[in-house]
């Protein structure tokens, strides 16, 4: 009977062990693939996707404002129509930031997928509904209905995940 | 295990229900993680925390082979045991070998990071976070989360490091540890002659570390 139990634990573990090592190979996976065409490149190429990472880090920077504020009991309505208001002005020109060969063919790190430039047409699509969703929320934002805001944010996060899901490498 | 062989607790019920959770809980984390569930994540990162917290404080307040200080003390014997380690037999220690003594804190250490970094912790879309990542920037939060992913390799590096150990006292020395971690006992006669008498949980130190634990939690709930 402690033998089985043993064992099973064992097992447990190992297959909790190897499950997190697949997860691991997926991303070591992804950034590869450099050759010397890319590397002429890619001086050019590492700054703008550069340039797209740190906007979408402002855009994670005002999310976490939004959220906080949310999630807080007494929010700063201020801070969350700041946050709210840099959105649309970040967002408009987020089309622009996938020229051709900016993926992970580039050779820099980047967990854009090659299925942005695969199915372009749907990627604009996703990013039309971010940037439709960004400006109501903004909208709402400077109404101060904490409520509402909170409903915009949660589709504006929708319309976000809706194109990560299939368009960025799983984190 | 021969009929008639008296018994006797070395685990408390404290300590062998926090190590089975323990054991739920993990691999419910990597998993809720993994899937996204990030809320169901944030539950189980709490009860978790709330069982470490306990654990810690009932390493002063619990019975004898739950405490830190024995523990600690007797590290100074850990090369002299490793050394016999391989010749086999010998009776059992009660409570925590040396061995032991080195994985019990390791775990709770690594464990102990992983939570602590995973309160401040913020996804890369700053839409999920953990519970006092009000109190941090972004570029913060996210170099905890890059923390709290790294960790979570040392606390599966130790688990099976854990796990192997307990297969090699069984396997090369024939000595089962999981059954007295489940049941809390074993055999009177496993131990050397004059051994100690059988172990004893207060309730009134039970009540206090378990209220210590959920005051803490819902502190952490409530600080932002």
């Amino acid at each position: 009977m402690r033998k089985i139990g043993i064992t099973r634990i064992a097992l447990a573990f190992a297959a909790v062990a190897m499950l997190s090592a697949c997860g691991q190979d997926e991303e070591a996976a992804a950034p590869a693939g450099g050759d010397t065409a890319a590397a002429e490149a890619s001086t050019e190429v590492k700054a703008q996707i550069e340039a797209r990472q740190a906007q979408y880090k402002k855009i994670g920077g005002a999310f976490k404002t939004i959220n906080d504020n949310l999630k807080s009991g007494s929010p700063d309505i201020a801070a969350i129509q700041a946050a709210a208001a840099s959105l649309p002005e970040i967002a408009a020109t987020m089309g622009d930031w996938f020229p051709e060969g900016t993926g992970p063919e580039s050779g820099v790190k980047t967990e854009a997928l090659p299925a942005i430039w695969e199915n372009r047409a749907d990627f604009d699509q996703k990013i039309a509904a971010f940037q439709a969703a960004a400006a109501n929320l903004n909208t709402v934002a400077q109404g101060g209905d904490v409520a509402a805001i909170g409903a915009a944010f949660g589709a504006t996060g929708g319309t976000c995940k809706a194109c990560h899901d299939n368009f960025r490498l799983d984190d | 295990m021969a009929v008639g062989t008296t018994r006797i607790i070395i685990w408390d019920w404290a300590v062998r229900l926090v190590h089975w959770l323990m054991v739920l809980l993990v691999p419910a984390l990597w998993w809720s993680a993994e899937q996204g569930w990030m809320d169901w994540h944030q539950r189980f990162g709490l009860t978790l925390l709330g069982l470490v917290l306990f654990r810690l404080f009932w390493g002063f307040f619990g019975s004898r082979t739950a405490r830190f200080v024995p523990m600690i003390r007797q590290l100074g014997a850990l090369p002299a045991y490793v050394g016999k380690l391989s010749g086999g037999g010998g009776k059992a220690h009660f409570g925590h070998n040396p061995l032991g003594t080195l994985s019990v804190f390791a775990l709770l250490l690594a464990v102990g990071a992983q939570l602590g970094t995973g309160l401040f912790t913020v996804d890369v879309d700053g839409l999920e976070s953990g519970p006092l990542a009000i109190f941090v920037s972004f570029d913060t939060g996210r170099e905890f989360a890059d923390i709290h992913e790294f960790n979570f390799n040392i606390v599966v590096g130790l688990v099976v490091l854990h796990v192997a150990a307990i297969a090699f006292y069984y396997f090369a020395r024939r000595d089962n540890l999981v059954g007295p971690m489940v049941t809390g006992r074993r055999a009177q006669s496993d131990f050397a002659a004059g051994a100690p008498q059988e172990i004893r949980v207060r309730p009134i130190a039970f009540v206090a570390s378990a209220l210590l634990s959920v005051a803490c939690v819902y502190a952490v709930l409530n600080a932002g």
